[in-house]
């Protein structure tokens, strides 16, 4: 199964990172993994618009079959290998509303920080305002305190949407993981820091760590002082 | 008199019918007539524990009234706000969502105020009642996926472009952003437009199935604001297939029924 799926990746990508994520939990460890360099611009090269027309990263293959957004790649494939590896959707009405909940909250969460980090590769230098990224960064200052009241209300050791893994830990962690990569204060964000503590530790997240974070274990420290 | 559980008529045939069953030890399925009472009622029921809060147009509130049409959950709690009004940032709403946006929705203690989380939820509960959303084929399944969630670019560079100045401040705004936007918004709806080139009618091949019900508001808004049928002809055909469908018809944006829509899109 395994050995029929590819994934074009690029480390420090927290899309990527979901799939390959989602890819060990759920036991298929063995695919064919392609790691490219953003910085060479390799995610626009053939090979990735042979699978994704859209030139991004991730590109994912199953056979015949091609998912290229991080989301779809992760439903996809807890919906085809239910009964294998950790199950990543509960069963409980409750449950679920709430992973679904948090899992779509994470897309505006991820923006958030994008708007923030990646200010200066998504906006030209002509337009660039010292306004527009102060209020983006307040945007991410409510925003994260928004996660730190939803950690805060689950209570101490839980995972995002409750007492287990779940798809919205595969796809909100890489966001998390790369908060504190840039800087964030733990002692200003405890439960967020404790929340990427226990998770850093899990053996699919382990697997996953991006490869240039580890060649360079100090990060940045823009987001030091939100 | 309806087909409510408070209707003596219907409890009686609804007994009989359980009665029925068990005395054959069989599933409710194999008796069509039945299973279809006994559904309505559960429907109607369960529809009453929902509540919707939104506003007429939007595309993710949208979503989710197609989803409960589809799923046969008519009968829930309508209110529909007004964004110009600000009522989206009302303390009703605020109780539900504390962003402060709609849609907003509850079933029970269930809140799901992100429009793809509703709707996936709603087909997961309700899998076995009106329509099945969601194909069991892979390829089908795995295409459903991948355009549902290239659905929320196709939305960003519509909102980029069509909102540009409700989201940018004034001090803020360039010509060359709002340029860029649009020619990016163009370039997605070439892509959309090349996808239902291979693929058809819906969005994910044979059925209709929650790709469509995440994107056709957004098609549906695009034509609101001018896209040219003749130059998008796969999208136009697409569009006017689909907006005939009950669950279309029947959540159709109120405040776009009487009134023109607007032309920023016709030169595309």
């Amino acid at each position: 199964m395994a050995k029929d799926m590819t994934l074009l990746w690029g480390s420090g990508s927290p899309p990527c990172w979901r799939v390959m994520i989602a890819l060990e939990e759920k036991n298929l460890q063995g695919y064919n993994s392609k790691l490219l360099s953003f910085d060479k611009m390799e995610h626009k090269s053939q090979q990735v618009l042979d699978i994704n027309p859209r030139g991004q990263v991730p590109s994912f293959k199953h056979g015949d079959i091609v998912v290229n957004e991080s989301y779809a790649a992760c439903f996809y494939l807890e919906s085809q290998f239910k009964s294998q590896g950790t199950k990543l959707i509960p069963d409980g009405a409750e449950e679920q509303a709430l992973m679904y909940q948090r899992m779509f909250e994470g897309l505006a969460f991820y923006d958030k920080l994008c708007a923030v980090i990646f200010y200066d590769y998504y906006v030209p230098e002509g337009e660039r305002l010292d306004s527009a990224l102060k209020r983006n960064k307040e945007a991410l200052v409510t925003e994260l305190k928004l996660w730190e009241g939803y950690l805060e209300k689950l209570g101490s050791g839980s995972y995002l949407a409750g007492k287990s893994v779940t798809l919205t830990d595969v796809v909100v962690f890489p966001t998390v993981a790369t908060l504190f990569r840039f800087g964030l204060s733990a002692e200003r964000y405890p439960k967020l820091g404790e929340y990427h503590a226990l998770m850093k530790e899990r053996p699919s997240v382990k697997a996953s760590w991006p490869p240039h974070w580890l060649e360079n274990p100090k990060g940045q420290d823009t987001l030091k002082d939100i | 008199m309806g087909l409510t559980s408070t209707n003596p008529v219907f409890e009686g045939w609804r007994l009989l019918y359980k009665q029925t069953c068990k005395a054959f030890q069989t599933q409710s399925s194999l008796f069509p007539f039945c299973y279809c009472w006994e559904s309505t009622a559960h429907s109607a029921t369960m529809a009453k524990d929902m509540t919707l809060f939104w506003g007429s147009g939007s595309p993710p509130c949208w979503r989710v009234m197609i989803a409960l049409e589809e799923k046969n959950l008519q009968g829930y709690n309508s209110k529909m706000l007004s964004f110009e009004k600000g009522e989206h940032k009302s303390k009703e709403v605020a109780a539900i969502n504390p962003r402060g946006q709609l849609p907003a929705f509850k079933h029970g203690d269930v809140v799901l105020n992100e429009s793809y989380g509703a709707c996936i939820y709603l087909e997961e509960q309700f899998k076995s009642q009106g329509n099945k959303l969601a194909p069991d084929n892979k390829a089908e399944s795995a295409l459903m996926y991948q355009r549902m969630f290239e659905g929320l670019t196709l939305f960003q560079k519509l909102a980029q472009s069509l909102f540009y100045t409700r989201f940018v401040p004034e001090n803020e705004r360039h010509d060359s952003a709002q340029k860029r936007n649009t020619e990016e918004l163009k370039a997605e709806v070439k892509l959309w437009e090349g996808y239902l080139q291979k693929t058809g009618p819906y969005l994910a091949g044979k059925s209709f199935t929650l790709a469509d019900v995440i994107v056709f508001p957004v098609i549906a808004f695009l034509f609101r604001f001018g896209l040219n049928e003749e130059h998008f002809p796969k999208l136009a055909a697409y569009y006017n297939t689909v907006k005939d469908r009950p669950s279309i018809k029947n959540s159709w944006p109120p405040t776009w029924k009487d009134t023109p829509g607007q032309n920023a899109l016709k030169d595309f």
